[in-house]
């Protein structure tokens, strides 16, 4: 069995963000990790390949020149080996040419199971992994908090705003990694030091098959909305509540 | 040209977010020149007649494998037929299914896509379309340009306007798609959630302040009171008190309602992140100098377990 698993380099939670230029510019502090979730995208095929025996586990990633941390970190945590799809066209790339980009390359490598993450901790968009999917014309499950495969059989649990779902599917599949199906491993000293020494190959787009498509163009940065001051309630619970009570009433008007 | 919005159904109508999309949709539209469409899917059609003014056209999409929701046929049957009209922009509710069906729809388009919107406007001869970045520490604003898009739009972010479109034209499109390729062989469906915790207009949500599991009633409470939905904070989930799909922030959902009350938060970034939006923020925490007090309108020194129901109680009161 051929596993792909799809992963993104993210700004650390804890990252400076800082907007320059005029608000045309967004400089971020050289903080970078394997998004969160797609660590457990790679502990879900790392799983996999243990319960079923027998399994390839390759990491791809698309940037311009921004994933090989990414990809080392899952080489760290065990998969057999990285792809990383590097161009100059993908820098402030969207979705679609991300997708379009990796599907390429996994439809080249070979496939039996697509993870990806649920969504990446930056955009939280969680277009990719389904992107992917739908490019490669295979079923997609999103938001995968457990998963049993039978031979060419899966059997996937997922919550969603309708409730707990148990689906079915065959391979080949894409999946989505959610917060709960695995804790990631952290790798060992050893598989650090052997994933920073590896040659990461890079391919083009151009070598994928790919054409870039213009994405939509940022025209400015804004920071988040500025709340005034915190207004503090003084006095009792009772009291205090009451007042709060007024001022959500008469003063915004939110209830 | 024209600006298609997917609906979404909840219960008998469709979701105050659908509405929302269609009120900014009819805006911008008619600042682009562009109609309204409004597309409703499978047995959702059955509820085309609320739409009566909120679009200038109403496409139905019906066939043997769309009755209820299924991502897969949805899907097809949505892109099959906006690849006849080629619309400029495509709507989605930022919800579970529009989750689903946005990536889908924009793949076999080949559209670009833009997820977590919270602003559409028609500037300069473009729509111009504003969502978070880095987690929400910068917005950014992209230029749509002349190629198709997507965009998934966070509830809570357009006003609903009454519609006011004289005659809309309803249309019935037999679409003939095959069945997803995922089936669901179970759904157990989620206990007392009314509303998606997305797309509340109140959110009361409670940390480690809480205490203890049987203390998440008091959130209970008060949301009923005020017709809202509970989040908490990751601490609540770890700690076992709650379900994960109840979480608000980074490795949960992001909720922006016009009032949210957090009670015993700290005010960790990954849980800011996750509510920054929202238009009213009332924090409680014992600790007067709680990060999560930076990031509130309205604060109360106070334990979580006392202040809570007195706010319940007054606004029972009256």
């Amino acid at each position: 069995m051929k596993i792909a698993v799809l992963v993104k380099e993210v700004p650390d939670l804890e990252a400076h963000v800082e907007i320059a230029a005029g608000g045309k510019a967004l400089i971020l502090e050289k903080k970078r990790v394997l998004n969160y979730y797609d660590e457990i995208a790679v502990e879900a095929a790392l799983q996999v390949k243990q319960s079923i025996g027998s399994a390839e586990i390759y990491a791809v990633s698309a940037g311009n020149g921004t994933g090989i941390e990414a990809l080392r970190r899952a080489l760290a945590m065990g998969v057999d080996r990285v792809i990383h799809i590097n161009d100059p066209a993908l820098e402030g790339a969207g979705p679609l040419v991300v997708s379009q980009a990796l599907a390429g390359l996994v439809k080249r490598e070979g496939f039996d199971v697509v993870f990806a993450g649920k969504k990446s901790t930056d955009d939280e968009a969680g277009m990719v992994g389904p992107m992917v999917a739908a490019l490669l014309g295979i079923a997609c499950v999103q938001g995968v908090t457990a998963l049993r495969i039978d031979g060419k059989d899966i059997t996937a649990k997922r919550e969603t705003e309708r409730g707990t779902e148990t689906v079915k599917a065959s391979l080949p599949v894409a999946l989505t990694a959610e917060k709960g199906f695995y804790t990631p491993r952290v790798p060992q000293v050893m598989g650090i030091m052997k994933a920073m020494k590896a040659e990461v190959p890079k391919v083009s787009l151009a070598e994928v098959g790919v054409e870039a498509v213009s994405s939509p163009q940022v025209r400015g940065y804004n920071r988040p909305k500025v709340r005034l001051p915190v207004k503090m309630i003084e006095g009792a619970a009772s009291q205090a509540a009451s007042e709060l009570v007024r001022l959500l009433r008469e003063d915004v008007k939110v209830i | 040209m024209a600006i298609w919005t997917v609906c979404e159904a909840r219960g008998d109508d469709f979701s105050p977010t659908t509405y929302e999309l269609l009120s900014q949709a009819r805006k911008v539209g008619a600042e682009a020149g562009m109609e309204t469409v409004a597309v409703v899917v499978g047995a959702e059609a059955e509820l085309a007649d609320k739409l009566t003014g909120q679009a200038h056209q109403v496409i139905c999409l019906k066939g043997g494998n769309l009755g209820i929701f299924d991502a897969g046929s949805w899907a097809e049957a949505l892109y099959g037929t906006c690849a006849e009209a080629y619309p400029r922009l495509i709507l989605f509710c930022d919800s579970d299914r529009g989750r689903e069906l946005a990536p889908a729809v924009a793949a076999n388009l080949k559209y670009a896509a833009l997820v977590n919107v919270t602003s559409l406007e028609w500037e300069d001869g473009q729509f111009t379309i504003t969502r978070p970045v880095c987690g929400g520490k910068a917005y950014a604003t992209y230029g749509a340009g002349e190629r198709g898009c997507v965009a998934v739009v966070r509830p809570n972010s357009f006003s609903i306007e009454p519609g006011e479109i004289a005659s809309a034209q309803v249309q019935t499109v037999e679409v003939d798609v095959a069945p997803g390729k995922v089936s669901v062989e179970e759904l157990k469906p989620r206990e007392g959630r009314k509303i998606p915790l997305t797309e509340a207009q109140v959110v009361v949500c409670g940390g480690r302040g809480m205490k203890a599991e049987k203390n998440l009633s008091l959130l209970e409470d008060l949301a009923e009171a005020l017709g809202g939905a509970v989040g908490v904070s990751r601490a609540v989930v770890d700690a076992g008190w709650a379900d994960h799909n109840d979480q608000v922030g980074k490795s949960g959902k992001t909720v922006s309602p016009g009032l949210y009350i957090v009670a015993g938060v700290s005010g960790a970034v990954h849980h800011t992140m996750g509510m920054d939006t929202s238009k009213v923020v009332v924090a409680i925490n014992t600790d007067a100098n709680a990060t999560i007090f930076r990031f509130a309108d309205y604060g109360i020194v106070g334990d979580a377990l006392e202040v809570l129901p007195a706010i319940t109680k007054a606004l029972r009161a009256n």
